[in-house]
């Protein structure tokens, strides 16, 4: 469960990360637009560790790692965890991160869009969570035009650059997603018209 | 890491756990009495393991623990945990393990030894909670230690046919009653003619 599958976008795709990722992981975790913007998949190391680590994320029972790719170039990855024993079924976006030679390429949105779709067409689950820094606008309309709406701000949460920065809490619940995108974000044809 | 011990009022104190004490926590959990906003009731624990446990805690760069102990016994835990120490912000929790104790005021005091170690000892800038808003004993325990709520989080919690959401709180040291200084802090200051913070000492 730990690595994920393809998932299709119309110009990206999630796919199963290898070693042969890794050491771009490892650069973008040491780049700072990329941890300005939010929270990293570990910090930087030597190739060994980045392979212990893919390992460990193999062994995960709930949190799923997918690379992201464009045209068959890596330009990205995204975790999430996956469920919920006690709260609605549910998925938790903990990354997202482009690599920032691509970023204002619209591939973010591509990538978020359809691994949303496979949230909830494919999934069926019911709502799904992000945390966001208040100044990370590109996330904050990726979020907005999904669906996402803020239920909390926490104030002062994050240290760099020499100040503090607030963190938003959005969520998005299935009927939002259902009422915007389910009639054009279908990953499949219905059944019976395929047969 | 354990947390040292920090004595409180009315017999309440923090002190490091023992191994006695993870053989209650991990049978606490599994009580309907305590567990109606506290995890799904069942538990990878196992006597064999309490030390093993203990071990990973004590040697945990990101956590800071203790035993709540009431007139000399244990009956809950506190601590800080997900310590994030560039940002110097963590999520604190607490957990009243004796529901015949409830109501006395153990965790309002367990709060306020605790927040004042996280903002005197550790230096932090902020800290974060989840409670489920029904429980108000909890999260109004974290508010006489100035927690306030930043946002709610929907549908969190069902139980028995409810679902219930959740309170978000966060902490900041400026939000620390100044008149709830303990002691060491409160007679340090007081020695020091008030250079740590706690001018307003009664």
């Amino acid at each position: 469960m730990a690595l994920g599958g393809i998932v299709r976008g119309k110009r990206t795709t999630l796919r199963t990360p290898t070693e042969d990722d890794l050491a771009s992981y490892s650069r973008w975790m040491a780049d700072l637009r990329v941890r300005r913007a939010g929270r990293i998949w570990h910090e930087p190391a030597m190739p060994a560790t980045w392979k212990e680590r893919l390992k460990e994320q193999a062994k995960e029972q709930r949190v799923v790692l997918w690379s992201i790719e464009t045209e068959g170039r890596l330009i990205g990855m995204a975790r999430a965890r996956l469920g919920s024993l006690e709260g609605p079924p549910g998925a938790h976006l903990q990354n997202l991160i482009i690599d920032p030679e691509e970023w204002r390429r619209g591939y973010g949105w591509d990538a978020a869009l359809a691994l949303h779709r496979y949230f909830f067409d494919y999934l069926d689950l019911q709502r799904s969570g992000i945390e966001l820094n208040a100044d990370n606008s590109a996330a904050l309309r990726i979020a907005a035009k999904l669906g996402y709406a803020e239920f909390g701000r926490g104030h002062e949460v994050y240290y760099r650059d020499g100040a503090y920065v607030d963190e938003i809490w959005v969520v998005i619940q299935r009927a939002t997603w259902d009422e915007r995108w389910a009639k054009i974000e279908r990953e499949y044809a219905p059944f019976a018209a395929a047969r | 890491m354990l947390g040292p011990r920090i004595v409180g009022d009315n017999g309440i104190e923090l002190r490091p756990p023992v191994l006695e004490d993870y053989h209650l926590f991990r049978t606490w959990g599994l009580q309907p009495e305590v567990t109606r906003f506290w995890g799904p009731r069942f538990t990878d624990q196992t006597p064999a393991t309490a030390e093993e446990r203990l071990k990973k805690d004590l040697e945990g760069r990101t956590l800071v623990f203790w035993s709540i102990a009431y007139q000399g016994e244990t009956v809950g835990l506190t601590g800080i945990f997900d310590i994030n120490w560039v940002s110097r912000d963590g999520e604190t929790g607490i957990f009243i393990g004796r529901h015949d104790l409830y109501g006395k005021g153990i965790a309002s005091e367990a709060v306020r030894l605790r927040m004042a170690f996280i903002w005197y000892e550790l230096g932090f800038h902020r800290t974060h909670n989840w409670i489920a808003l029904a429980n108000q004993g909890s999260w109004r325990a974290n508010q006489k230690s100035g927690y306030s709520q930043f946002g709610t989080y929907p549908r969190s919690w069902y139980r028995s046919g409810e679902w219930f959401d959740e309170w978000l709180g966060e902490a900041f040291p400026h939000t620390f009653p100044p008149h709830k200084v303990p002691s060491p802090w409160r007679d340090e200051s007081t020695r020091n003619d008030g250079v740590n913070g706690a001018e307003t000492v009664q």
